[in-house]
């Protein structure tokens, strides 16, 4: 060992955070791969957990063979599908992304704000595509209505929200939420926005409620799909992952040809487009990434 | 920089060649980072480290910081080198002699702020930089490192000014650069540049200080320019920036840099910038942990 220091240095610190057993990065990029979902260096014990939670509904397995069960063509999709539900397992809740709320507020409304009015518009129309319980909605809607005392002043908007589960859609248009869901929201919102329940837990209000049109669809259903038009800015999170690259394709396509220019499109945190489009611009902000449906200039939409 | 058009704002230049001399570590330094890794010596490194009395307890307090995770402690400085690398070694020297240009009371960002964003970029800048197939890494590690230090300049001439600049720039979201050019005439890009030419940068390090926010007037030809463009821009948008939030939408694909970088570095379009910027955030939170280990007073 000390005659090891004395000799060559190392061209690079060797300092290197808790390590990983290596099968996990394995996963890491099967799961990329094949969802577009991501897990950093430093978020992959996430998908370790999940992983290991899975792997415990099995009996006695090792994560090398947890590997090959997601490798191998008889298993693959329905285990990454189980994978999948582990990963994003307790991820809606209520204002679950400050940054994305902040770059709202800050860029997205703004630059909206300006390039509708030059046309005459004074009315936003959001999409929701798989609300879920509606946590995601109804925090668009009351952070809109937020709005509507400066940036809005005089807007209307609506929301639209959609998803594949009927059982999910009823418990969205109750819109009755416990303290888990409710964990990130702000006082001034559940002040505002909220009634107590009998049973300790919170409802949104009727003039939320109004904001919100839920109503059930599959993405994948192209004939519908060519309804979703005029939209101004678009949220699917968490619900592409299911999906394989070609659906993925067609309904990211929708969601572009849905959305007036400028428009902006998000994802979960982790996902991403990569390979999926390359009409959509990645763009970056503060804290979150978006992407954008550019106007069409002399430059055309093609990437430079 | 037209600073030739306007007597008053060359009166505010020449204020800014005020600056210490080059600390005496720097040139063997810069000869250093010049060899390639593999011709490193141990003695030539520890010689360096020598220059400086306070560095060796330095060395010896990061190598033994939770950061390193050494079964028994570093006692000497040779054991120091080997544990924290080249990199983190020529890190520490280089930061300190540009760290030295500003007595502590005329920092004017956080000289952590400033070192995490400096350090950050350097990152970046070689992880871009090996991402697009650019065959020197290190020099864009090094040049992400330096590409602010005529913010340091700045803040050594005009702190109370430079401090207001600061939080106008804060309190509004906008980049810092354009606050200092309409404020005070010239931005830390033209400062930076005095400050490279007086130490004798090397000429490459030197055009990315003075042209990072200006890529369209800069020289063509020199890709680290835009690497680092690129790299500051991510920086400020991941939570590496100057300590606040700049409000706006990054959009690299319709960047100048990125157009310039497109030219001499055609693998940058099948980069996969959505796996980039998530490792990125993985990035911010090991540059954080370095930053407070070396910066922490012990």
């Amino acid at each position: 060992m000390m005659q090891a220091e004395t000799q060559k240095l190392p061209s690079t610190a060797p300092a290197k955070a808790a390590a990983h057993d290596p099968v996990y990065f394995r996963i890491r990029d099967l799961v990329y791969q094949a969802c577009g979902i991501y897990h950093s260096e430093e978020k992959l014990y996430l998908l370790s957990a999940a992983c290991k939670r899975r792997i415990a509904n099995m009996k006695a397995m090792e994560s090398r063979e947890y590997f090959e069960l997601l490798s191998s063509p008889g298993s693959r999709v329905l285990e990454l599908r189980e994978l999948l539900n582990e990963i994003t397992i307790g991820e809606t809740c209520l204002f679950r992304s400050p940054p994305q709320i902040n770059a709202l507020q800050n860029v997205i409304l703004p630059e909206l704000v300006a390039s509708r009015s030059k046309i005459g518009l004074r009315k936003l129309r959001v999409w929701s595509a798989g609300c879920s319980t509606g946590e995601e909605p109804y925090t668009l809607a009351m952070f809109l209505m937020e709005q509507t005392a400066t940036l809005l002043k005089g807007w209307t908007f609506e929301i639209v929200a959609t998803d594949l589960n009927d059982r999910s859609i009823e418990a969205a248009k109750a819109g009755i939420y416990g303290s888990y869901a409710l964990r990130n929201t702000p006082d001034l919102y559940k002040r505002k926005y909220f009634q107590t329940t009998d049973s300790d837990k919170l409802q949104v209000t009727n003039e939320v409620k109004s904001l919100v049109t839920f109503s059930r669809l599959n993405l994948s259903d192209d004939s519908k799909m060519l309804f979703m038009k005029g939209l101004d800015l678009i949220f699917c999170c968490n619900v592409l992952i299911y999906f394989d690259v070609p659906a993925k394709r067609r309904v990211v396509q929708h969601f572009y040809s849905g959305l007036q220019a400028p428009g902006y499109f998000f994802l979960g945190a982790a996902e991403s487009l990569y390979q999926v489009t390359d009409q959509f611009h990645l763009v970056h902000l503060p804290g979150t990434t978006g992407y954008l449906k550019p106007v069409a200039n002399a430059e055309g939409l093609a990437k430079p | 920089m037209n600073a030739a058009l306007n007597p008053d704002l060359r009166k505010r230049i020449e204020k800014l060649r005020v600056l210490p001399s080059s600390p005496a570590v720097l040139e063997p330094l810069l000869d250093l980072l010049r060899q390639p890794p593999d011709n490193i010596q141990l003695e030539r490194v520890a010689q360096l480290v020598s220059y400086e009395k306070t560095i060796a307890a330095q060395l010896l307090r990061i190598a033994n910081s939770s950061l390193y995770a050494r079964s028994r402690p570093a006692e000497s400085i040779q054991a120091a080198i080997v544990t924290l690398g080249i990199q983190r070694i020529e890190d520490i020297l280089l930061s300190n002699c540009f760290g030295k240009i500003v007595p502590a009371d005329k920092w004017v960002l956080d000289a952590d702020v400033f070192w995490r964003h400096s350090f950050g970029c350097a990152l970046v800048c070689r992880e871009f930089a090996e991402g697009i197939g650019y065959g020197q890494p290190d020099k864009a590690y090094l040049a992400g490192l330096l590409h602010d230090i005529g913010i340091l300049v700045t803040s050594l001439s005009y702190t109370e000014e430079y401090r207001a600049v600061l939080a106008a720039a804060m309190e509004t979201g906008r980049p810092l650069y354009e606050l200092e050019q309409e404020t005070m005439g010239f931005t830390h890009c033209d400062s930076g540049a005095i400050l490279a030419g007086t130490w004798q940068l090397p000429p490459a390090i030197t055009e990315v200080i003075e042209w990072h926010h200006a890529i369209e007037s800069g020289p063509s030809g020199n890709p680290l320019i835009a690497i680092t463009h690129l790299a500051d821009l991510l920086c400020r948008v991941r939570g590496l920036g100057y300590g606040y939030d700049e409000w706006r939408a990054v959009d690299l694909e319709m960047d100048a840099g990125w157009t310039e970088l497109a030219k001499h570095m055609p693998k940058i379009t099948n980069m996969d910038l959505a796996r980039f910027t998530l490792d990125l955030d993985a990035a911010v939170v090991r540059v954080t942990a370095l930053v407070d280990t070396i910066f922490t007073r012990a």
